[in-house]
């Protein structure tokens, strides 16, 4: 083989092997730092280990809001299943019973510890599950 | 009436753009002759200057509340001050839409004047224009018409718009962002006619040159509003969410960052051509996969518009078509492409390539930190999102890779390769300067984070290599480039700030009844809640909470409020944000509770100021840096 040649196909080998190291770690980091989404009864079938950062979504049940200092319980329904959750904080504006919202936290001991409360912007906002679980009542 | 006027211009306008695409069409085989470019261009004027009046009308009627128009009867309301009657038409899709599309032909217009009539790109230019315009006039029309009728009946009042949109920042924060979005139309348009046209002697970096670093200043002021007004409306007290549609306007901003780079190296030294075209095809790529991922609601954000499959699949097919057109002519030329030149290993070029490449790859994170929830969810159906964690980690180690390049690149020379000697003591100094700041402030603070140390580290290295060239160069007058001197130095001052940021803030949460008062630490000695106040104001009714502390021996009065807006019912918080040179001191009130008492959360945020102040650094360099292009 030709000497260019030969140098050619190290700078291609070379290129291929960064990229695909590069591909690898990105997708590495992707997989390891995603936020699995669920919904009450997914929640409550599924095996989440703990200190494992995941997302709820549901509604908040109507009269489930418990106040205590800065601390926040309720509880989030799929109308079939509900989840019992704590926040320390104050919830956004748009948080309010009755209405969609989708939480950032960790699931332990059958309680929902929230890192953070995310409602949106649009007031009739709901998780995309629950607009066909609402149909079904 | 009037109302259908407008919507006859728009359409018009869009008869005209595409009989200036048939036209030209049936022409272009044939011998061309002077007149049909001068034709083309006349009608091309016309059309777009149609689409002007019909938008300036459609401000009128927004004015004038005719809530006949059942877009302006869902966002605007009588009781709104002109200015946010106004700003109302880009409150929501189709008027954002419309204004999109006037930006469009607005740069459009200018560049096409810009242009000599001899110029022989001109009526290429002048097509891709037309037909971009054409599909966007079309996408609006067909599928998310502003101009349509509430029938037989309008309505008496409208519906208000949002009253988190009711602020200044907000208000001419899409403008600015649609003007950086629509601004790459012109590298786009012109680099893809160049690629048609296939007469690669001729020289094109300059005539889009001072478009695209306009285009830049637009962007960044652009997101940079976004931020702030999320930072003081919203509550939350962050900047930055790294949210779907914020990475979507991010990742035509790294392109762009990148073109210009690619460019100064292309235009100075005859290298990188065909990258350069490739990353300005790119840039205005992006800007269309960012208007599909906003328009469509594939993806649930924020800020993502009702969720409409029809004007997803138009956006998606239209852009997919105009970017692999753009793209497929590349790749067709490519082998013909060549650069005069080669980039010298340890040139500035080299350096600057090296970051090129590595604003590439944050692109292609933050791409598939966009798309991958998608990809999860159509193969296993499971709903996954993707959070800071993993752009932060992404970031981190880039950036640090990218400041040490730049750090290296300030003493390199264009063209010829770098002294071992240069090398050493370029990066030497500046090297040990930030490694003993970073000792200083670890000591300080007492707190330490690997992501944040490599941001500080990285920021530092800019900021030192910096100032020690610009103190040699003014001691030895020499030249210095002052626009990337500038630019870059606010770059340091932005990963120092954000960094810092992420290490000092912190927060509390605080359940205090009216007349209590406590002890928060050694830096707030004393918080007391005096009372609570309730107010009527024009449209909303205000809770607003009497708080005075003592910071730093300093006295403040904070006024944090609670809105409830009369017509929608709507509850939005004002915070109440103090702010001294490094921090913010931020207090948002919450609810009431049963015994009468009321929950605060009060954020003492460091060096957040300096985040928009960097930016306003960069934007300046690169204004110091538009006007020199200009003037030589």
């Amino acid at each position: 083989m030709l000497q260019v040649r030969k140098n050619r196909l190290w700078k291609l080998a070379l290129i291929l092997l960064l990229s695909a190291g590069g591909v690898s770690l990105i997708l590495f980091s992707l997989n390891s730092k995603l936020d699995l989404f669920y919904t009450p009864s997914e929640m409550l079938q599924a095996d989440i280990k703990p200190g494992y950062r995941i997302k709820l979504g549901g509604m908040v049940k109507t009269g489930s809001i418990i106040r205590n200092g800065t601390k926040l319980n309720f509880l989030v329904t799929d109308f079939s299943k509900d989840v019992a959750v704590t926040f320390d904080g104050i919830p956004p504006d748009l948080f309010k019973e009755d209405s969609g919202v989708v939480i950032l936290g960790y699931f332990l001991n059958n309680i929902f510890e929230a890192e953070e409360i995310f409602a949106k912007h649009d007031e009739n906002y709901m998780p995309p599950e629950l607009n066909i679980a609402e149909v079904k009542i | 009436m009037i109302g259908e006027i407008a919507h006859f211009l728009s359409l018009s306008a869009a008869v005209l753009f595409g009989l200036i695409l048939i036209f030209n069409f049936f022409f272009y085989f044939g011998k061309a002759s002077p007149n049909q470019l001068v034709l083309s261009t006349r009608l091309f004027n016309q059309a777009c200057w149609l689409v002007f009046f019909s938008f300036g009308i459609y401000i009128y009627l927004a004015i004038n509340d005719d809530f006949s128009i059942a877009y302006i009867a869902s966002h605007s309301n009588t009781q709104l001050p002109v200015f946010y009657k106004i700003t109302s038409i880009w409150s929501a899709h189709e008027g954002s839409m419309f204004l999109w599309i006037v930006f469009l032909i607005a740069w459009s217009i200018l560049f096409i004047k810009s242009l000599d009539q001899n110029h022989p790109l001109k009526k290429l230019t002048l097509l891709m224009l037309s037909l971009i315009i054409l599909g966007f006039l079309l996408f609006l029309l067909l599928t998310s018409n502003p101009f349509e009728r509430i029938l037989p009946f309008g309505a008496l009042e409208g519906a208000d718009i949002n009253p988190v949109l009711q602020d200044p920042a907000l208000a001419i924060h899409p403008p600015m962002l649609y003007l950086g979005y629509v601004g790459f139309v012109i590298s786009f348009s012109f680099i893809t006619a160049y690629l048609v046209n296939g007469n690669f002697s001729l020289q094109w970096e300059q005539d889009i040159k001072s478009w695209s670093l306009v285009a830049w200043i637009f962007l960044t002021i652009g997101i940079a509003l976004g931020s702030w007004w999320a930072y003081y409306e919203l509550g939350w007290g962050g900047y930055w969410f790294w949210d779907p549609v914020e990475n979507v306007a991010l990742m035509p901003w790294l392109a762009a960052t990148a073109f210009m780079h690619s460019l100064f190296a292309s235009s100075k030294s005859n290298v990188l051509k065909a990258w350069t075209m490739f990353l300005g095809i790119l840039i205005f790529s992006l800007s269309l996969f960012g208007a599909f991922i906003v328009r469509s609601g594939i993806i649930d954000s924020v800020h993502s518009f009702a969720n409409d499959p029809q004007r997803g699949l138009y956006l998606l097919t239209f852009s997919g078509l105009i970017s692999l057109f753009a793209i497929g002519v590349f790749a067709y030329r490519l082998p013909a492409l060549n650069s005069s030149n080669l980039v010298v290993t340890g040139s500035k070029e080299s350096f600057l390539s090296m970051n090129n490449i590595l604003m590439i790859t944050s692109i292609f994170s933050i791409f598939l930190g966009v798309t991958y929830p998608l990809i999860i969810e159509s193969i296993y159906s499971e709903k996954v999102s993707i959070g800071p964690p993993y752009y932060n980690s992404i970031f981190a180690p880039l950036i640090l890779i990218a400041a040490i390049f730049i750090m290296i690149s300030i003493d390199a020379l264009w063209q010829r390769r770098m002294s071992f000697r240069t090398f050493i003591l370029s990066i030497l100094t500046p090297t040990i300067l930030s490694v003993l700041t970073i000792y200083i402030i670890w000591k300080i603070t007492n707190v330490f984070s690997v992501l944040a140390f490599i941001g500080i580290l990285s920021g530092l290295l800019i900021l030192f290599s910096y100032s020690i060239k610009i103190i040699t160069n003014f001691i030895d007058k020499k030249y210095i480039n002052k626009g990337s001197a500038i630019s870059h130095i606010g770059l340091g001052v932005l990963f120092l700030a954000i960094s810092l940021n992420s290490i000092l803030s912190y927060e509390k949460n605080l359940n205090l009844a009216p007349g209590q008062s406590i002890v928060i630490n050694d830096s707030l000695k004393d918080f007391s809640f005096k009372s609570i106040k309730v107010l009527e104001a024009s449209n909303h009714d205000v809770i607003s909470a009497e708080v005075s502390v003592i910071q730093d021996n300093r006295s403040l009065s904070l006024n944090p409020q609670k809105r409830k807006y009369t017509t929608r019912g709507q509850i939005t918080s004002e915070s109440a944000i103090k702010a001294s040179v490094l921090k913010d001191t931020y207090l948002t009130i919450g609810d009431q509770l049963d015994n009468g008492s009321w929950t605060f959360s009060l954020k003492i945020n460091y060096f957040i100021k300096w985040i928009w102040l960097s930016v306003a650094i960069m934007v300046f360099g690169m204004l110091l840096t538009i006007f020199k292009n200009k003037t030589s």
